[in-house]
Parts: C-alpha cells; sequence; structure tokens
C-alpha cells in the first residue's frame, strides 16, 4: 500500500474540483451575488491544497496502481472531495456547523439530494448553482470524469473505474476505459443538453432549468426551490422531469448503443424490460391507491403517483406532492422503491435492479432444485449464465446492504429520532434518494437530524454511492495488514 | 487500430499488455473464464470469453474493424480456423497465427497464398533456434539482434567483475577499445539508463551496444570474453526444440550430443539424424553426464519442457565445468532472476513469438523490431522517409524523444554509427533505439513530419 500515490491522486482530484468551483465563482462575479467572496476563498483554498499535494508527492512514472490503492483513492478521494466542496456553503454563513455544510455537500456529490437547508429561496443563486454542479459531476462520478480527461492515468484509471463504477457485471463500452470514461461522459452531457433545452422551451427560467438539469440526470434531486417541482405546478415540466429521470435511470451503455444507432437497446436488455415493468406496476398501483383518498381525479391521482414512484425508484428525490400525508400501502411502495434502486450502470442509487433480478432467479431456481434435485438449472440473464462467483457477490452485497442499514436505523433511532423518520432516511441516503418520510419527508428536511446522526447519515450516503465494498473494507482489519 | 488476440496465454497476455500501453485498442478472446479474468484485472482490454474460431466470438470482438488479428492459442488447429473465419467474414483484416506443427512448416506459404490467407505465420521454435545460433556467435551476451543482414550487431553484455572496462567512462571507451562502438543503453540494478559521455560502466551493469560485425571480436576482448570457436555442444531435451536445434548443428558439423529420457523418442531421433550421438538417460544424472565429457563441451542447452529441470541442468552443467550454457524457460516471472544465479543466455519461444509479433505490428515503417531487457526498450530498423521530420539535417538539431537514440544509419551499403553531426538521407535506413515510453510518439515522427499533427 502506497499512500504517497493514494494521497498524490487524491491531490489531483482536489485540484480538479477546485478548477470545477470556478464556474460558480464567475456566475458570481458576473452576477454580483452575495456568494461572491465564500467562492473566491474556496477556490483558492481548494485549488492550492490539491496543486501542493499534487507537486510535493509527485514520484516517476506511475506504472500501477492496486486494487486496495485504487479503493483507498475513491474513498479517500470521494471524502476530500466532500470536505472542500463544503467549503462554500460553511463560508457564506448559511450553516452554523460544519457538520451542515459537509452534509450538503456529501449529500450533493452521492446525488442523494438530502437537504440539511431550510430556506433554500434565501440562499445565494451561486451557492444553490454550486449546490446543484456538484451533483451533475457526482452523478457520472469525478473519478470517471478524471479517468477520461487525465491521459497518463491508464492501467492504474481501470483500478479506479472499478472502485468507483462497481456494477455487478462491469461492461466496457470500449476496449480502453479512458475511451469508455469519455463516452459515458458525452452520452452524459448529451442527454443533459436535451433536458434543458427542452425545460427552457417550455418557459423555465434559465438558472432554474439548469440547476434542474444538473440534478435530474445524476438522479440527485436538488431544486433551488423550497416545494421542489411542485412549485411549478406545470404538467409540461412534471412529464419532462419523469421521462429524463427514467432515462437516468437505464444503464447508459444502452443509451450508447441507441445512440449509436439500436433503438431497440432498451426493449432487448432483460434488465431495462424488467425496470419498465416494475415501474408501471408500480404507478398503477399507488395510483389506484390514492385515487379516492388524496385525489379525486384520475388523471391528477395518475400524475402525481407517477412521478413520486418514478422519483423514488430512480432515486431523484424530486417531489410534486406530500407522500408523507399518503395513505399507509402508498408510503410502504415508495419506501421499498427506495431499496430496489435503479438498473446498474445507470446514475441511480439502491440495491440495483439487476442484483434483485439475479436475487429472485437464485431464489427460484433453488426452489426449481429442491423439485428437481438433479437439474442442471443456471440462473440466467439476458440469455447468459451468471456465474455462481457472481451470484455469491450479489448475495453478499445485498445481505451487506440489509445488515447495514439495520445496524444505522437502529444508531439513528438511540440517537432520538423517531421510529418512521430514522428508518426512512437510513433507507433515503444509503439508497441516495434524498426525501424520506416522517421529519424528513418531501416538505421536511434533514436539519432536525442530531449532529451524531448526520455524520452517521454522511457515512451512508458515501457507502451508498461507491456500492459499499469500497467504503466498508476501511474497517476491515485485512486491508491494514501488510 | 483495433486489434483482436485470440488465447490469453503468456504471449497473448504480454502482447495484450504491451499494445495497451501504447493506446490501441485491443481485444482479448479465451475460453477459459480464469485466464480472461487475469486479462481484465491487469490490462486495460476489452475481453471476451469464448472460442476465437467461432465466427460469432469474432463478430462480436468487432473483426470488421479490426486491422490485425492475432492466433495464439495452443492449439494450431484453433489459431487456423480464427484465421479462416476472420478471411471469411472480414478479409481487410490481417492475420497472424503462431503454428508450431512441424508438419506444417512447409505449408507456411500456401496458406498466405490461398484461404486462411495467414500474413505472418509465426513459429517461435524457428525463431530460438536462431537466437540460439547467434548466442553461440558472441560469447558471453545475453542478447543479440543483428540489423542491415548481420552486419550491424545489437549486443547486450555483462561487465564482470575485476573487467578492465569497470570504471570507465564512456566517452574514452572508443579509444580504449580502438574501434567503433556505441553504448545505447546501461540496465543497472534492472532499471534501463540511456547513458551520456560522461558516465560511467561499473561491474555487474548490463551494457547494450552496436558494433560493426567485423569489429566485434575485438571488442568482446576488451570485455574480457574469450572468443573460441565452438566445437562441442551438448543439447538436454530432444523435444521439437532440441531436434530442430540439432539439426541445424549437424549442417554446420559441430559435434553435437542429445540426451532424451523417453526410450521412443530416442529411437526417434536416431532414424532422423547420422552424426548427431543421441543419449538415452536423464539429464539431470550427475555421473551420465561425467560420462559423457560435459566439462569438455564449449555449450550445454537446456531444451526440456519442464524449466525448473532446464535451470537445475544448467546450473549443474556449469559447476562441473561446461564453458557456456543457454537455457530455455517459458515464465516471464524467471528472467530477472537469471543473472544473478549466473545463468546469463536465455532462450525463450514465447519471447520470441513476441518478437515476431511486434515486428509484424510495427511493420510498413520498422523492418524489423526487437524487445530488450524485460521489454523496457526496444531497437527497430526502419527506413527513413522524405517526409520525416529527422531527415536531412544533423541529428542534435531533430526533435527525437528523450528517451530515444539513433545507433546506426546504413547508407547504401555503408555502415554508419552516428554522432551528433550525422545527417540522415531520405531513404537511408536507421536503427533507433527506444525507450517504451515513447514508442508511439517515435512512430509518429518516422511517418510524417510533426506540424501534419
Amino acid at each position: 500500500m502506497r499512500w504517497r500515490v493514494v494521497f498524490y491522486m487524491v491531490g489531483i482530484l482536489v485540484f480538479f474540483l477546485g478548477l470545477i468551483m470556478i464556474f460558480p465563482l464567475l456566475y458570481a462575479w458576473y452576477f454580483n451575488d452575495a456568494s461572491f467572496g465564500s467562492l473566491l476563498q474556496s477556490t483558492v483554498v481548494t485549488i492550492f491544497i490539491g496543486a501542493a499535494l499534487y507537486t510535493a508527492l509527485r514520484t516517476g512514472p506511475l506504472d500501477y496502481i492496486s486494487q486496495r490503492e485504487g479503493m483507498a483513492i475513491v474513498a479517500i478521494g470521494w471524502t476530500a472531495v466532500g470536505l472542500f466542496a463544503a467549503m462554500p456553503f460553511y463560508l457564506c454563513g448559511i450553516f452554523d456547523t460544519f457538520v451542515n455544510a459537509f452534509f450538503e455537500s456529501v449529500s450533493g456529490f452521492t446525488t442523494t439530494g438530502a437537504s440539511v437547508m431550510t430556506d433554500i429561496e434565501a440562499v445565494p443563486r451561486g451557492i444553490l448553482l454550486w449546490r446543484s454542479l456538484i451533483q451533475w459531476l457526482g452523478g457520472m462520478g469525478i473519478i470517471v470524469l478524471s479517468v477520461a480527461i487525465l491521459p497518463f492515468l491508464g492501467v492504474g484509471g481501470m483500478q479506479l473505474f472499478k472502485a468507483e463504477v462497481p456494477s455487478p457485471v462491469p461492461d466496457k463500452l470500449k476496449p480502453r476505459v479512458s475511451d469508455t470514461a469519455k463516452t459515458l461522459w458525452k452520452v452524459y452531457a448529451l442527454i443533459s443538453l436535451v433536458e434543458l433545452l427542452l425545460l427552457l422551451v417550455g418557459g423555465m427560467g434559465f438558472f432554474d432549468a439548469l440547476c434542474h438539469t444538473f440534478t435530474t440526470m445524476p438522479t440527485g434531486g436538488f431544486s433551488p426551490k423550497n416545494l421542489s417541482i411542485a412549485h411549478y405546478g406545470s404538467l409540461y415540466f412534471d412529464i419532462v422531469i419523469m421521462v429524463f429521470m427514467l432515462l437516468a435511470g437505464v444503464n447508459f451503455s444502452l443509451h450508447f448503443q441507441m445512440l449509436k444507432g439500436k433503438p431497440l437497446a432498451f426493449w432487448r436488455d432483460s434488465e431495462c424490460r424488467f425496470y419498465l415493468l416494475v415501474i408501471a406496476v408500480l404507478i398503477v398501483l399507488v395510483s389506484f391507491n390514492v385515487y379516492g383518498q388524496v385525489y379525486q381525479s384520475i388523471g391528477s391521482a395518475l400524475r402525481h403517483g407517477a412521478f413520486q414512484v418514478i422519483s423514488i425508484l430512480t432515486t431523484t428525490g424530486y417531489a410534486t406532492a406530500d407522500f408523507n400525508q399518503w395513505p399507509a400501502m402508498s408510503k410502504l411502495i415508495l419506501l421499498l422503491c427506495m431499496f430496489i434502486g435503479a438498473s446498474a450502470g445507470s446514475t441511480g442509487g439502491g440495491m440495483k435492479l439487476m442484483r434483485i433480478m439475479c436475487c429472485f432467479k437464485y431464489c427460484y431456481k433453488e426452489l426449481f432444485n429442491l423439485v428437481h434435485p438433479h437439474a442442471v438449472a443456471p440462473v440466467k440473464i439476458g440469455g447468459k449464465t451468471v456465474s455462481d462467483a457472481v451470484i455469491g457477490s450479489i448475495l453478499g452485497f445485498l445481505a451487506l446492504y440489509m445488515g447495514l442499514f439495520g445496524l444505522c436505523s437502529v444508531l439513528l433511532a438511540g440517537l432520538g429520532v423517531d421510529f418512521t423518520t430514522a428508518f426512512s432516511a437510513v433507507a433515503a441516503s444509503i439508497g441516495n434518494i434524498g426525501p424520506g418520510l416522517g421529519l424528513v419527508g418531501p416538505i421536511g428536511n434533514y436539519a432536525g437530524i442530531p449532529d451524531p446522526g448526520k455524520w452517521l447519515l454522511i457515512w451512508c450516503m458515501l457507502l451508498g454511492r461507491l456500492e459499499i465494498y469500497t467504503v466498508i473494507i476501511f474497517l476491515a482489519p485485512v486491508f491494514w495488514k501488510k | 487500430m483495433r486489434i483482436i488476440i485470440v488465447g490469453a496465454g503468456e504471449v497473448g497476455f504480454h502482447i495484450a499488455s504491451r499494445l495497451s500501453l501504447e493506446n490501441k485498442d485491443v481485444v482479448v478472446i479465451d475460453m477459459d473464464p480464469a485466464a480472461v479474468a487475469r486479462v481484465s484485472e491487469n490490462i486495460d482490454v476489452e475481453v471476451i470469453v469464448g472460442s476465437g474460431s467461432s465466427p460469432v466470438v469474432l463478430e462480436e470482438a468487432g473483426i470488421k474493424e479490426a486491422e490485425i488479428l492475432l492466433a495464439v492459442t495452443d492449439s494450431d488447429e484453433t489459431n487456423l480456423v480464427a484465421c479462416l473465419m476472420a478471411d471469411t467474414i472480414s478479409s481487410a483484416t490481417k492475420k497472424l497465427a503462431r503454428i508450431r506443427q512441424k508438419d506444417y512448416d512447409a505449408y507456411h506459404q500456401i496458406f498466405h497464398d490461398s484461404p486462411p490467407h495467414i500474413d505472418t505465420v509465426i513459429n517461435p521454435e524457428i525463431e530460438v533456434v536462431r537466437t540460439i545460433e547467434r548466442f553461440m556467435g558472441v560469447p558471453g551476451a545475453v542478447d543479440v539482434g543483428e540489423f542491415a543482414d548481420g552486419r550491424l550487431k545489437f549486443v547486450g553484455i555483462y561487465l564482470d567483475k575485476g573487467a578492465r572496462l569497470a570504471g570507465l567512462r564512456l566517452s574514452e571507451l572508443p579509444r580504449k577499445i580502438g574501434n567503433k562502438v556505441l553504448v545505447a543503453a546501461v540496465v543497472r540494478n534492472e532499471r534501463l539508463i540511456i547513458p551520456g559521455g560522461d558516465d560511467r560502466i561499473y561491474p555487474g551493469d548490463l551494457i547494450y551496444f552496436i558494433s560493426e560485425e567485423g569489429g566485434l571480436a575485438r571488442i568482446l576482448k576488451a570485455f574480457d570474453k574469450e572468443f573460441n570457436p565452438l566445437k562441442r555442444a551438448f543439447i538436454v531435451g530432444g523435444g521439437r526444440l532440441g531436434l530442430r536445434l540439432a539439426k541445424s548443428l549437424e549442417q554446420k558439423s559441430i559435434y553435437t550430443k542429445l540426451i532424451e529420457k523417453a526410450p521412443a523418442r530416442c529411437s526417434e531421433l536416431a532414424e532422423q539424424m547420422n552424426k548427431v550421438v543421441v543419449i538415452k538417460g536423464d539429464g539431470s544424472d550427475q555421473g551420465l553426464l561425467v560420462e559423457e565429457n560435459i566439462q569438455d563441451m564449449d555449450v550445454v542447452i537446456t531444451l526440456t519442457d519442464d524449466e525448473e529441470t532446464n535451470i537445475l541442468v544448467s546450473l549443474l552443467a556449469k559447476r562441473m565445468g561446461a564453458k557456456k550454457t543457454i537455457t530455455r524457460l517459458s515464465k516471464f516471472s524467471y528472467f530477472p532472476l537469471m543473472s544473478s544465479i549466473g545463468l546469463e543466455q536465455v532462450v525463450s519461444p514465447r519471447l520470441s513469438a513476441i518478437d515476431t509479433i511486434l515486428q509484424y505490428i510495427r511493420r510498413g515503417k520498422v523492418l524489423s523490431a526487437r524487445t530488450i531487457s524485460d521489454e523496457q526498450a526496444e531497437v527497430w530498423e526502419a527506413e527513413a522517409l522524405e517526409t520525416s521530420d529527422i531527415v536531412g539535417r544533423p541529428l542534435r538539431e531533430t526533435d527525437m524523444p528523450n528517451g530515444a537514440l539513433v545507433i546506426g544509419i546504413i547508407h547504401g551499403e555503408e555502415i554508419l554509427i552516428p554522432s551528433g553531426e550525422s545527417v540522415i538521407q531520405p531513404h537511408d535506413r536507421i536503427i533507433l533505439f527506444a525507450k517504451r515510453q515513447v514508442i508511439s510518439k517515435l512512430e509518429k515522427i518516422l511517418t510524417v513530419k510533426l506540424e501534419f499533427f
């Protein structure tokens, strides 16, 4: 384990972040925004510290990065990036404690979208822009971005890529990892651009449209409005945002195939079919449940039911309705959605549909083998056999996910948080959703959680975004053994 | 450039790792998921688990866009079928296949002219026999490359303890030896350095230099290596390689003994050769070696399929007084150890195959290429095109990347070992030495002027 290499790479990431900070800084300078001073300080400090780490620790050419170092770089890098990105929030004076600023920033980077801001519309716009921008960066991954841009990472880039984008069955779009990263970012940016244009066409202001685009595509959920999307009350915006949330929850390699001229790619992929099916069924159930109890017309029941299901299942976390007030069945379905999450290889969080599918098929296989003890019945996804090793790692992941969820919600309840809030806040943090139920519902926010609880949730968000192993490995004694 | 490699064995793995470092798009295909996993975990390439001879798998790997297909599985048949499939699906793709069985030897040209249209058949055994013969010609050398039809030799040699040249500045070297010599690189503690004139050489250094064929004997003498003509050779292991080498030595009238364990194979060998003495026995049997006068042998060559046996037999032979040993190795991870246990001359069919493949991939600009010192650098023979940036002005004014050197110029019949003032004329053949890191830059420089990019 070469710590020098780890912190050298972290230095590069921090430096990179500093450069990106220039973007909201320019905005604040141009519009004479109140956040200019705090953004300027943060930018200078971030660039300086990043450059200092980079130059002080630079060694010869980096031939390789071991898997262990890759994990350390990603986990420490994400924490460091979260810390530095929190500086503008803290310095501009909207939070009195640093943990609030850190919470907001990690919530952004991990595309969770859980906020501790009580009055969002009162916050200077430069800060709001920064808040949305870090979600956009975190969605496709800041490390994937640096792998795409920095040519020298080479083989090392592959280890980083694997640690940041750990899907059960990784697929490379191009033979080389830097090309894959570039392609992913291009597809991501292209779809974002389309969304921006559609929102502008519908008459949303440029600033709002930009912020919402930055937080839809990564399935983030930060909104510059207190009431989130409900602020507009416009069917057009609801539909546009629903469509793009749906797109963001699809494996990006399918978008790539589609752009290359294979329009049926979505339908051919078994996970994507499952994704669309799950969404359709849940929309029907929720709309049927809220019809008559909350909404008097079928149209608005369907509209709000669909929006909430898509928003929570893709782990975005926008709201057009306060589902806290909905009947128990709808609330429970939405809670389940938090665990299911979006497709593997998308920007969404949660357990990922691919894993759920494998798990179901494996359970069925076990039943099948009880009836036919001698049958050879491999688990197949899309016509291909999933190896036992992959099944094992998927089951291990699901067990860890549930175990950590249980542990953290007990701890949070121990800090004096009520039952529903503790339960749903942890589920919404590990799943990178944002709003939960109870105190942290779509209308409320996380400001009421005690400070130690915020630290716990920060950790949960990182766990969820980096798919557990990369973060939890630091607690394993074997990691530290030479 | 997309390159498809069928077979993720040692050769496939190494070629893939070399090419991925040079920013080529590489796809590796193998049946064995474990071998594929080893590739995907270590190298930045695309991998596919499947049979390389299957047209479906080849299509999936993007054979239609591929420039080169390398078929390097262990099975000749798979390699041939893979090339045939590639030829059918995408005839524009260049095909290289490793084919080792001797029966196919006579058909290499036919494979080229009619389907499957294999552009180059790689038979590493032929290459290895050539390498062994080159080693025999240059005592003490760990690496011998020939350029300009053998008139220029690129030699790697260890400086022994107590050698007369130890501690000498490189700028003093030509005067001391009294001959033209250019030191291209020094490998010290497994790191390759490109030295300047003020750098000194020390015992234990592996020195790579280029020299004209005629002056080689004098240089070797200065390095305290004896230059005795080779009369007696002893080969351990009568496999395909052993047989090939023995036959070739027989033709050169070198007195050769060949030792082989399996009785049936011994009679086969004896039937095929007249002058070579075939001995039935175990190469690690000390008594047998004494009986066969191992101490009087000029060279002992261990070529069995088991590399550990080869290493031990070579060590034993050296201890018993053999003047020189050449050892066949396959595992690349053993290579760095060999010089520390005193076995400097090592051959490897896999390394030979890699050299041949690299040479092919660089073709167009490069006539011949070979890797040196654990693939840290390459030596090329190339033609200087008129459009190239290095033509027509003194070398010191050209924009050669750091880590690349021109070490020889062949102008018609004339051979020149260049200095900073030398000027390369269009269509000269040049010998280049380049560190791995600058290879892609050098490829560009050789083709067109840099302004075009």
